[in-house]
């Protein structure tokens, strides 16, 4: 064999823990090449140490050694896997046999870690430190941590030099054999089963939320600070509330806020309410709320009350950045949650919400009809009815039914024109909605509609809707065009007709009128079928119920 | 060397077992049904592993056992009988067993009564060898002595990683005060090599806390406290990685002394009391310190808290008047045990004098509950024994000497570098150990009393350097 088939599988196993290093940051843990790349390269150091034994590799600035040889060289640093390692010190890995894929992972997942991420205090080596693996050794030198490379032979001449004089110790040591001794007995007492237990319950205690102690400190703070001290503490309320949210602890920025609130009240000097009041400004602004985002869609927070307690302390400031990170949520779950915290906030301020209706993206704009809708507030109307000509069918559909649940002036003309709407859906959305209004000039609007000689062109299904409608007026006028459809007779146009017909006999089931049963029997045995079947059922749901 | 990741999860359960065998039959006869069931437990566990290993050798280095070379990692369910385990082998000096093959209850049972009976023999270990020629697949080894060149090498170690620590401190103070940012990496990648230091050679980095250096009293102050509460927390059975984070805090704890006015951080007499308020300070303005110096993280979180706290004492008294703080962290009273402690030996600006050791061990057991933590303060004394590194004695020959290592086996028997002659005349330094017997069985050398090292204007570096 000669040199490079020696090699080749060493340098296999570093092009495989380069592809790992890349994929493991690349990839979310639960994505599926994420748990392939660890288990393949498991595999490649499987195979090589179960060959080769125990192996040691030397690090250089830009090699990677086995033995003598090098099986790995690079000419740069980005992407360089020998001065990765090599920059923070390490000069040998060592990989011993009975290494076990949860070793690996852990030592892979230390190596993709992002280092460059702001912020970060982490290098490899006290990754790999913390992990304190069994089958991975690793060197390091530590020449480079030497902070001054002269201060431990200057701090040693120093300490050293007043020497113990002999003549002093003499004298000393002489009047201590004079002295009366003053014994002072230190009891060394064993440590106990008892003592074990308390110590583990202390512990147990201790883990308990730090953050939450920390605000604490940090309001303490507050109390005994100068004004001109308020906005420093003010701002390391913050760094720690971005802290809370960023790494997920809902909780102790809720807590935060719940704090600061306390702290607010009518003898709190002007110079600290105004630092306190900017957590809220903090707690609603864009770069925060982006992180609430990014949490939510990967459901680290999720609807158990503390978001919504987080969105009961945010001002309507905070509505812009939800809309704006709305249309970017992944999930639906995520989505859910933001539309219930802008149906909170936007009650609070209906024009800052209504802005959101000019979002390019559809979908956006149609959650924010959603969430007027769920506000229910009639203020909303005169911003929707902007939006019923938007160029998006869902949207249009959308707005309908919020104009439909709001009611108020205007509505009833809008929803009007919109049964004229060449778009089917947007006119039996129409009509629903102006059955959901159940005003008279609703029912006009629907009665007209049901009486126009267009109707009969339309589909069968369209016109049920229609008729469906006019079962929200369970009055005479409603129960007279009804009875009359049911009764009308001609020659012409026999199948059109039977099937209005079937669609009164269909609202007469659902008015549950009793006086239309006998006109019901006759049309039973039509041979038209839809009407007899329309005609059975709503005989049934007349006599039944149902 | 080297076992396998299911054997290495093995080898503590197997420590913990020879715990159980070695105490129970302290209590009863080998031939006890207690004693029996624990021992076959024991076997099966020894044979399970000769099976997956070949033989297995478990040895006492410092305070850790290794099994086949790998040191047993445990959790604290197993701290006590773990350090019950090593102070028993010490006392007979035993450092190593071998099992070469499989062993049966009846190795164990006659391993066990030489254990038990050699205890208070003169040569313990020789007596125990001796007791165990018949069994032939048990093998034992005396406790490895360090040889002087390499003892000197560890020495170096331990001193560089000391002097780097206390460099880096001063560093961080003056960055601090002109407002440059720390580099928080090399922070842990030093408290990191402590922390290791700690774990093998746990006596050497004591014994630099021991080591006082007045004008540089700040930095030192921080390294020794974070030194001490490293020891301590690895007492209590911290993992490496709570230990560093420990270390860490302890080190930033007194960062906030930065933003005291050096005339009075400086002030060579006693404080006034407006001045005292002044120093009071220095703990709140220690949270403000930790998060301007570094981005900010859970570390900060737990460096500020420590920070505030360590000088709040149980039931609110000290210092800063805390309205709202009901429970003091872990850490904080980790930390407050060694600062008192490193505070009371040292010679400060405002107290020149250091105390003894032995003495400031006694104030602090008279504030047990009140001012310390009663149970980690307990922890600290088994730490540093009733003579602490740096504690001059005046031992039964006359002789005068600086404790220089604990022996946790027996804490009134510790080494001491022998720096008199009987009469009081300057010798060259030796270390002794006062654990060593003559041939008939009696101790060597005992300790009459502790001294204090100001009386004597003994400079403990000039021997522990």
């Amino acid at each position: 064999m000669d040199l490079v088939d020696d090699i080749k599988p060493a340098q296999e196993l570093i092009v495989a823990l380069q592809k790992a290093k890349k994929n493991l940051r690349m990839y979310p843990v639960n994505n599926p090449v994420y748990a392939r790349t660890i288990e393949e390269t498991y595999r490649k150091f499987e195979e090589f140490l179960e060959q080769q034994g125990d192996f040691e590799l030397r690090v250089r600035q830009n090699e990677i050694f086995l033995g003598e040889h090098a099986i790995y060289q690079a000419v740069d640093k980005d992407d360089n896997l020998a001065f990765f390692f090599f920059k923070d010190g390490v000069r040998t890995l060592a990989f011993k046999r009975g290494l076990a894929m949860d070793e690996l992972r852990e030592f892979l997942q230390a190596i993709s870690f992002d280092f460059e991420r702001q912020g970060n205090d982490e290098d490899v080596v006290t990754l790999l430190w913390e992990k304190d693996f069994d089958h991975i050794k690793y060197a390091v030198d530590e020449n480079f941590l030497l902070e001054d490379e002269v201060y431990e032979s200057e701090a040693t001449t120093h300490a050293k030099v007043e020497m113990t004089e002999q003549s002093e110790l003499k004298k000393a040591y002489e009047e201590v054999l004079k002295e009366e001794f003053e014994h002072r007995e230190i009891e060394v007492m064993p440590i106990t089963n008892a003592d074990l237990i308390e110590l583990v319950n202390q512990i147990e205690n201790d883990s308990s939320d730090k953050a939450r102690k920390f605000t604490g400190i940090l309001f303490e703070l507050f109390q005994t600070a100068s004004p001109a001290e308020y906005p420093e503490i003010a701002e390391l309320v913050r760094d720690s509330f971005e802290y809370s949210v960023r790494s997920g602890d809902l909780l102790s920025a809720v807590h935060m806020l719940e704090e600061a609130r306390k702290k607010i009240n009518e003898s709190t000097p002007d110079l600290l309410k105004k630092n306190l009041e900017m957590l809220f400004v903090f707690a609603s602004s864009q770069n925060i709320i982006k992180m609430l985002g990014e949490h939510l869609d990967s459901g680290l927070i999720t609807e158990d009350g503390v978001f919504a307690d987080y969105v009961q302390h945010l001002d309507k400031e905070a509505i812009s950045s939800f809309i704006s990170i709305l249309g970017e949520l992944k999930t639906i779950e995520a989505r859910k949650i933001l539309i219930n915290a802008l149906a909170f906030l936007g009650n609070k301020d209906i024009q800052a919400l209504a802005r959101g209706l000019s979002d390019p993206r559809w979908y956006v704009v149609r959650n924010i009809i959603y969430i007027f809708r769920k506000i229910g507030d009639r203020r909303a109307v005169e911003f929707l009815v902007r939006a019923v000509n938007h160029s998006d069918t869902r949207v249009r559909m959308e707005v309908l039914r919020a104009l439909g649940e709001l009611g108020g002036q205007g509505v009833v003309q809008t929803l009007k024109e919109a049964l004229g709407d060449p778009e089917p859906s947007i006119r039996t959305t129409a009509a629903r909605a102006l059955g959901r209004i159940r005003t008279e000039a609703a029912k006009k609007i629907m009665l007209q509609k049901v009486s126009d000689k267009g109707l009969g062109n339309l589909d069968m299904n369209e016109k049920k809707e229609y008729f469906e409608v006019l079962a929200n007026w369970n009055n005479e006028e409603v129960i007279d065009f009804l009875m009359k459809t049911l009764k009308a007779t001609s020659f012409f146009k026999k199948a059109r007709r039977d099937e209005l017909k079937a669609c009164a006999a269909y609202t007469l089931g659902l008015l549950g009128h009793k006086e239309a049963l006998s006109h019901l029997q006759k049309l039973r045995g039509s041979k038209n079928r839809l009407l007899s079947e329309y005609a059975y059922n709503a005989i049934k749901r007349i006599e039944y119920g149902n | 060397m080297g076992i396998s990741r299911q054997s290495a999860l093995l080898s503590k359960d197997v420590v913990n077992q020879m715990a159980v065998i070695v105490r129970t039959s302290q209590i009863h006869n080998p031939t006890n049904i207690a004693v029996a069931t624990s021992v076959e437990k024991f076997v099966l566990m020894v044979n399970g592993l000769i099976f997956e290993e070949g033989p297995v050798e478990l040895e006492l280095i410092g305070e850790y056992f290794y099994l086949n070379g790998e040191r047993v990692k445990f959790s604290m369910e197993y701290l006590l009988n773990f350090d019950f385990l090593q102070r028993e082998f010490k006392k007979r000096s035993l450092g190593r067993l071998k099992f070469n093959c499989e062993i049966k209850p009846e190795d164990v049972q006659a391993f066990l009564a030489s254990f038990i009976a050699c205890q208070f023999s003169a040569d313990p270990f020789e007596e125990l060898s001796a007791g165990l020629e018949h069994i032939k697949c048990m093998e034992t080894g005396g406790l490895r002595r360090i040889s002087e060149e390499a003892e000197h090498d560890l020495r170096k170690t331990v001193k560089r990683t000391y002097f780097n620590a206390v460099s880096f401190a001063r560093g961080v103070m003056n960055k601090i005060k002109t407002g440059e940012r720390v580099n928080i990496k090399k922070a842990k990648r030093i408290v990191e090599s402590m922390v290791d230091t700690l774990l093998d050679k746990e006596e050497f980095l004591l014994g630099m806390t021991a080591i006082k250096n007045y004008d540089e009293y700040t930095f030192h102050h921080s390294v020794n406290v974070s030194i001490l509460s490293i020891a301590l927390g690895q007492k209590i059975g911290l993992g490496k990685k709570a230990l560093m984070e420990l270390g860490l805090v302890a080190l930033f704890h007194d960062i906030g002394k930065t933003e005291i006015p050096p005339e009075v951080l400086n002030k060579p007499s006693s404080f006034t009391p407006e001045e005292w308020e002044i120093m009071k300070k220095h703990s709140a303005a220690g949270v403000k310190a930790i998060c301007r110096m570094k981005s900010f993280d859970y570390s900060s979180i737990r460096s500020a808290i420590v920070s505030y706290e360590h000088h709040i004492h149980d039931g609110s008294t000290g210092y800063p008047k805390a309205m709202r703080i009901s429970e003091l962290d872990l850490f904080s009273r980790i930390v407050s045990v060694a600062d008192q402690y490193d505070g009371m030996t040292s010679s400060r600006v405002y107290s020149r004098t250091p105390m003894s050791p032995d003495k400031a061990l006694s104030i602090m057991l008279g504030r047990s509950g009140t001012q310390l933590d009663p149970l980690l303060l307990k922890f600290f004394v088994n730490l540093v024994g009733v003579y602490p590194v740096g504690s001059v004695v005046m031992l039964d020959t006359r002789e005068l000497g600086i404790v220089s290592g604990v022996n946790s086996a027996n804490f009134v028997r510790p080494k001491v570098t022998v720096i008199t002659d009987s009469m009081g005349n300057k010798t060259a330094p030796y270390v002794a150990d006062l654990a060593e017997k003559n041939a008939s069985g009696v101790y060597v050398r005992s300790i009459k009393r502790a001294l204090d090292p100001v009386k004597f204007k003994i400079n403990i570096a000039e021997y522990l350097l």
